[in-house]
């Protein structure tokens, strides 16, 4: 008979402390600035690939902000009534000293926006999210297991990183299937398991 | 109260590095006129200095004044009042006493900041800002309306608002209203809905100085160009200043009733244009100044050379140094401004793909695209390939098999193999490092 796992470890709400910086100590402290009011900057965009974080740290930002703060994510995607929604907001941030803090995929110069818009959003502090080095992915892989009961040997860490694609939510992603397939079977996490999980993932 | 300082200064000089007393403690005054005794209060030259000292040595400086004096001591740092800074417009009046400016000037939704002395003058503006004097100086009787356009970013807002801010400097009692159209059309629509359009039209057709900025948004808005049609005329008739920006000059904007765009034609029509490198420059040592640092000029001229498109995204750059040279407590200089830059800078081949990576490589070693796929062996043609795996794992966050199958469906041990390959021949060939430098370098631009 096939144990079913139950699903209950949620994951932790996303959080500043729960992030993990890599190469964007910078990015992090400025952030922490803004949302309780410490930075003389009020308007904030960060870019980055797909799964570098931006949507953690909006949401990270959201939670910990002890000021108005208006956060737009994915403004690539803004359709025309929402781009002017975001260019009243940053004129209003501009005149009372509210925030606003948006998140693209690209940098300002390349986003299919409004010109006005556009040049609205490179006008305060713009960062890069740096994705993470193969290192640092090692630690959140350990990490994230962790959190979820789970010990990865050395090799299981090494043959994820050159198995899966590196994004955080993709390694995310494997470790859940990961923990469902260790409790659903009752095995430790060995290779032969790791691989089946993958089969999950095959295309 | 001097001599804790002085105190403080000694121990100071010997715990921190040269370079980093100088930039950052030396510049630092101890109030004088401070009483208490149990507190040093320090006066940081501009904004830079003391917002630095506060996150990075403030605790320094507080642990040993206290030990200096033995009793705990409270550390307060304070801005200089600023006699380097540009004349600034009068700040707001205090409220209270009547109808002094400052109640008028919250009403007028005027930045105080944008005054025709903070205003950077060059050939793509100058036209426009002697016609915006002009019209200040006299309101209702150069110009009317005068009729500013050009691209974003460019400066409209702030000659506008300088107008404003001149006029209730010269006459406080002047009725002044800075609106965006956004704003005037919210402002019609809610008239509209309160059923209160009476007052609407008091108020608008009261006033002495009226500026919309970005009247492009009155676009395919009947209603609101009627009442502006109504205002406008009101205005003109009793000799008020109308000043209007816009995107485009009055004939190309869509969707303005034809009987608008012949008025907006009545008085002059100026153009802003994009900056050029001088005036950049300028404006960049301008809002430099603003913020209370002197800059150097290579680092001004580096800034206003990357970033050309408007004077907005220059303000944006000029920014990220300075965030950057807060949190790294180094001192402005043109490697630090070309390292904050990063972010924004030569981003047009940021977004890294594995066929960008393949076209590059093959570019760089002279051989065919197609050869990253195909099943040669050749060192000439495989070595390449290998760079360009390497690269692919180390610049995206793809999979090496995701990797493996771009390169003609080879298998992620060969990737692996590739990997490692390349790796070790970095460290013993010299040439290819710096082939895989120089590549690495191309494609993060």
């Amino acid at each position: 008979m096939r144990q079913l796992a139950l699903g209950i470890s949620p994951p932790p709400d996303p959080s500043f402390d729960n992030f993990v910086p890599g190469a964007n100590g910078e990015l992090l402290a400025r952030l922490r600035e803004l949302v309780d009011g410490r930075l003389a900057e009020n308007i904030f965009y960060l870019w980055g690939e797909p799964g570098s974080g931006r949507s953690h740290l909006l949401a990270a930002a959201a939670r910990a902000a002890t000021r108005a703060l208006v956060a737009a994510d994915d403004v690539e995607a803004l359709d025309d009534a929402q781009q002017r929604v975001l260019f009243n907001c940053i004129n209003e941030a501009r005149e009372s000293g509210s925030a606003v803090l948006a998140a693209g995929s690209a940098p300002p110069a390349q986003l299919p926006l409004r010109e006005d818009l556009r040049s609205r959003l490179a006008w305060g502090l713009v960062y890069q999210v740096k994705p993470l080095s193969d290192a640092e992915r090692a630690l959140y892989l350990r990490a994230e297991a962790a959190r979820r009961g789970m010990r990865l040997a050395d090799e299981v860490v090494w043959y994820l990183l050159t198995h899966v694609r590196r994004d955080l939510p993709s390694l995310g992603a494997i470790l859940d299937e990961l923990d469902r397939l260790s409790l659903e079977r009752q095995r430790h996490i060995t290779l032969p398991l790791v691989r089946e999980a993958l089969k999950a993932f095959a295309p | 109260m001097h001599s804790l300082w002085d105190c403080c200064l000694r121990r100071l000089a010997q715990e921190l590095p040269a370079q980093q007393f100088t930039t950052w403690i030396r510049p630092l005054a101890p109030e004088v006129h401070a009483s208490e005794p149990g507190a040093l209060v320090l006066v940081a030259p501009n904004r830079f200095v003391l917002e630095l000292v506060r996150e990075r040595f403030a605790s320094l400086i507080k642990r040993i004044a206290t030990e200096a004096r033995g009793q705990e001591i409270e550390l307060r740092l304070v801005l200089a009042r600023a006699p380097q800074a540009p004349a600034r417009p009068p700040a707001p009046v205090s409220t209270g006493s009547g109808a002094g400016p400052a109640p008028n000037l919250e009403r007028a939704r005027l930045n105080p900041a944008f005054t025709f002395d903070s205003f950077v003058t060059g050939k793509a503006n100058q036209l426009a800002r002697a016609a915006a004097v002009q019209v200040a100086e006299n309101p209702g009787i150069s110009y009317n309306p005068l009729f500013i356009y050009g691209g974003v970013g460019l400066g409209k807002t702030h000659l506008v608002q300088a107008i404003g801010n001149a006029l209730a400097a010269q006459r406080p009692q002047a009725r002044i209203r800075y609106s965006h159209a956004e704003q005037y059309v919210t402002d019609v629509v809610r008239a509209y809905q309160q059923k209160s359009f009476d007052e609407f039209k008091r108020y608008y057709h009261s006033l002495d100085l009226l500026l919309i900025d970005d009247i492009q948004f009155f676009s395919n808005k009947d209603r609101t160009q009627e009442e502006f049609f109504y205002a406008f005329n009101a205005l003109v008739e009793a000799h008020k200043q109308i000043v209007i920006t816009c995107d485009t000059y009055p004939k190309e904007i869509a969707g303005m009733q034809e009987r608008l765009i012949s008025r907006f034609g009545w008085g002059l029509t100026v153009a802003i244009e994009a900056p050029e490198l001088e005036m950049r420059v300028a404006i960049v040592l301008k809002k430099a100044e603003a913020e209370g640092v002197a800059l150097h000029e290579d680092i001004a001229f580096f800034v206003a050379k990357h970033v050309r498109s408007n004077v907005r995204e220059l303000e944006g750059a000029l920014k990220k140094v300075f965030a950057f040279a807060r949190f790294t407590g180094r001192e402005l200089s043109l490697d630090l401004a070309r390292e904050a830059l990063r972010d924004i800078l030569n981003v047009a081949n940021r977004q890294i793909t594995v066929e960008g990576i393949q076209k590059t490589v093959a570019d760089y070693f002279k051989i065919k695209p197609a050869d990253m796929h195909s099943k040669r062996r050749t060192r000439n043609i495989a070595r390449p390939r290998q760079v360009a795996m390497a690269l692919a794992k180390d610049l995206t966050q793809m999979s090496l098999p995701e990797i493996g199958e771009a390169f003609g469906n080879r298998d992620h041990t060969t990737v692996l193999h590739a990997c490692r390959t390349v790796a070790t021949l970095r460290k013993k060939d010299l040439t290819l490092n710096r082939d895989y430098h120089v590549l690495e370098q191309t494609l993060k631009g």
